[in-house]
């Protein structure tokens, strides 16, 4: 799917009051900087979203086909041949170290931006409208990683807040107290026990095994079993977005795949069971764990108000799954965001909306 | 939107917005601590004004001063680090200075003298949320609506003008309850319910809101902050973080004028009833009310004798009898004395 068949566009969703349309003279904007998917929603009503992958045309003869600097998203991954392919976004971070890395996050931030009708392309202080951005990052980020982000964005937005992901999912949902927020992506899968108050490390976990560590033992797993079959983790990725599932299966999942260059079905059900499965361990402990640090009176409200968040978390009867461990506890619900895609930039733009202009002008970048 | 939630969340981007200047600044990203002294900092600057806004006559130019203010008057800012002239000559902003503790002085609530007149009770549960029940039918949500009934008479008797947020088995959300004494604009706000607790405990408890125990956020303190860069809107903020302050001192003082009348008064009847204390927490009702709002436990159903002393009507009336004697101290003097030693003794 393209970026601009993945556009959503809602209008009415905090639209510029007053402001004239074609012309606002601020939009504010949230952003899920994601490792697989990074999304925007914007105060003038755009959505998009977009694969988290920035390429660079790898020679002159690739520059001349594709006739373009840089491809970004969905473009990029089809044209991965002839690019120099990035996704910037390591767990979730911005990979130290790396200057290409810190280029295609800008790249990304630029695009999402443009999409959203939110960039200036003379950059900050030419024409166009002021843009307040609120980024979301992964639970762990340090200071560093947040730092790196805020100088990848300083040409690109006016001011910037750097919020937490979890939070901005919790903001968006109004769920700020007495909530456990598990949103699990591709890179990190983020917990946040939402206590009415900005959640610091103790109300915070984040695991590395996710939506990309998944694809990582499917891979290994469907190999094992179909040695003779030829695909890619993008192939693997794709299957575990439509067909993932923990408990039991709606049916049979099979795939096609070249064996010898001819196109062979193979059945990956067992193998796709046992790599969701394998998520849950991890899970299960660390949200006992968080549950265990709650102040016993609200251990039970927080275990009746768990709310799964992020692609991963999306598996097929995962939130079941949760719902039969918690019983160990007592008992506990679980419940999915409406909007997995975008519910991460669309609390960002609350938080964007809702922060008054006085301490929008004390972020400016 | 609800009015508790609102609150919330711009205390929440206030939060958010001090960490990311923090971030910006170099420092050490939010954690609990400094967040407390940050809040501690903030009304501070709040404070200066409020001599501003305060009507002659109410606030005597011979009153003594907050030990804080005073400190900060008489004192250089404390504990500005020696690396902040650098910062200022590179033009990085300096640090905000430490505060300790022991600088700080609680705010006066005396400072807003304010009267009590509509006083809206909340019967805990109701409708299909029972609460608790015991072995023998014994059901929360009908005892909660008596002693609510019995305290309604009461406090009519007294001048007061009563309304229940339930008046019969009806259910209601949380946040309903809050809304309606919002709406109403009562204020005060008693939450009445019985505690269970495994293992045959017995007792009272009375809470207010709040997050910790940590007795220094119930110290909230002042002290000068010239030139920290805070706005107009900050400002507008800090006022409305003062008001809670200011609310949950009160709060405290009702809770602690609760308890303390409780355990008189069942001690008569039921010499075995135990103090559990003033204590904090953030349950929804109080949270999300504007006023005054206590919620208070004033037995154990989970306990064979006094869930048997609860079947008897006496029993309740003197449960609301202690209530209304909690409430009249409350809204007599606000503060006396021993309510304020009361609620330290147990709180801290």
């Amino acid at each position: 799917m393209s970026d601009e068949q993945e556009q959503d566009r809602q209008p009415d969703r905090g639209a510029d009051k007053g402001a004239e349309k074609s012309k606002p003279q601020e939009v504010r904007v949230g952003i899920d900087l994601g490792t697989s998917r990074s999304s925007i929603t914007a105060s003038n009503g755009q959505r998009h979203v977009v694969e988290s992958y920035v390429g660079w045309p790898a020679d002159m003869v690739a520059r001349k086909v594709l006739k373009r600097d840089v491809l970004i998203g969905g473009e990029a991954l089809e044209h991965r041949t002839m690019l120099d392919l990035y996704r910037p976004l390591e767990e979730g971070l911005i990979k130290e170290g790396s200057t290409r890395d810190v280029a295609a996050v800008r790249e990304l931030l630029r695009h999402l931006l443009q999409l959203a009708e939110a960039a200036r392309d003379g950059g900050k202080g030419s024409e166009g409208p002021k843009v307040r951005a609120v980024v979301g990052v992964p639970a762990a980020a340090l200071r560093v990683n947040k730092q790196s982000l805020r100088k990848a964005m300083s040409d690109l937005v006016d001011s910037l807040i750097i919020v937490s992901e979890p939070f901005a999912v919790a903001y968006g949902l109004e769920a700020l107290l007495h909530t456990m927020i598990l949103d699990i992506g591709a890179g990190t899968a983020d917990f946040c026990v939402m206590r009415g108050r900005l959640p610091t490390e103790e109300d915070q976990r984040t695991l590395t095994t996710a939506g990309d560590w998944l694809d990582q033992q499917l891979e290994m797993l469907i190999r094992e079993r179909h040695p003779e079959a030829s695909f890619t983790i993008h192939m693997v990725r794709d299957w575990k977005e439509q067909h993932s599932f923990v408990g039991d299966p709606k049916g049979p999942v099979k795939v096609s795949v070249p064996v010898s260059g001819r196109p062979t079905e193979i059945d990956i059900t067992e193998p796709m069971r046992q790599a969701c499965e394998a998520l849950l361990p991890p899970l299960v402990e660390t949200m006992f764990d968080l549950l265990s640090r709650v102040d016993p009176e609200y251990q039970e409200r927080v275990r009746n108000h768990i709310v799964l968040a992020g692609g991963t978390g999306m598996i097929r009867g995962i939130d079941k799954v949760l719902e039969h461990e918690l019983e160990q506890l007592g008992g506990g619900k679980v419940r999915r965001v409406s909007d997995p895609v975008f519910a991460g930039s669309d609390g960002g733009l609350s938080i964007a909306l809702e922060a008054p202009d006085a301490d929008w002008d004390r972020l400016s970048t | 939107m609800i009015g508790g939630q609102a609150r919330l969340k711009r205390r929440l981007l206030g939060e958010l917005v001090r960490d990311n200047l923090e971030q910006i600044r170099g420092g050490v990203p939010g954690r609990r601590r400094r967040r407390v002294l940050g809040n501690l900092r903030l009304l501070a600057l709040a404070l200066l004004p409020l001599s501003i806004f305060a009507p002659a006559g109410s606030v005597s130019p011979a009153r003594p001063q907050p030990a804080a203010v005073r400190a900060a008057a008489a004192a250089p800012p404390p504990a500005v680090s020696a690396a902040a002239p650098a910062a200022a000559a590179a033009g990085v902003p300096a640090p905000l200075p430490e505060l300790r503790p022991s600088d700080l002085a609680p705010i006066d609530p005396a400072v807003f003298p304010l009267s009590v007149e509509r006083v809206v009770l909340d019967p805990g549960h109701g409708g299909r949320n029972g609460g608790t029940t015991t072995s023998s039918g014994l059901v929360e949500k009908d005892l909660t609506l008596d002693i609510a009934r019995r305290l309604g008479e009461l406090l009519r008797d007294e001048g007061f003008e009563v309304l229940l947020t339930r008046d019969d088995d009806v259910e209601m959300s949380l946040e309903e309850r809050a809304d309606f004494a919002n709406r109403e604009a009562a204020d005060l706000f008693v939450s009445i319910h019985l505690n269970w607790i495994e293992g045959g405990a017995r007792g009272v408890e009375t809470y207010f809101l709040g997050t910790t125990d940590d007795p220094s956020l119930s110290r909230l303190v002042a002290a000068e902050n010239r030139g920290s860069g805070y706005s107009q809107a900050d400002l507008r903020r800090l006022l409305d973080e003062l008001y809670a302050s200011l609310r949950e001192g009160s709060s405290q003082h009702l809770a602690a004028a609760l308890q303390r009348s409780l355990l008189r008064s069942l001690r008569t009847v039921n010499p075995a009833v135990e103090d559990r204390g003033v204590k904090t927490a953030p349950f929804i009702v109080l949270m999300e009310t504007d006023m005054p709002a206590v919620l208070a436990e004033v037995s154990c159903l989970s306990n064979e004798e006094e869930a048997e002393l609860l079947t008897r009507p006496l029993y309740r009336q003197y449960i609301a009898e202690a209530l209304l004697a909690g409430i009249r101290s409350y809204a007599a003097g606000g503060r006396a004395p021993d309510d304020v030693a009361d609620s330290k003794g147990t709180h801290s």
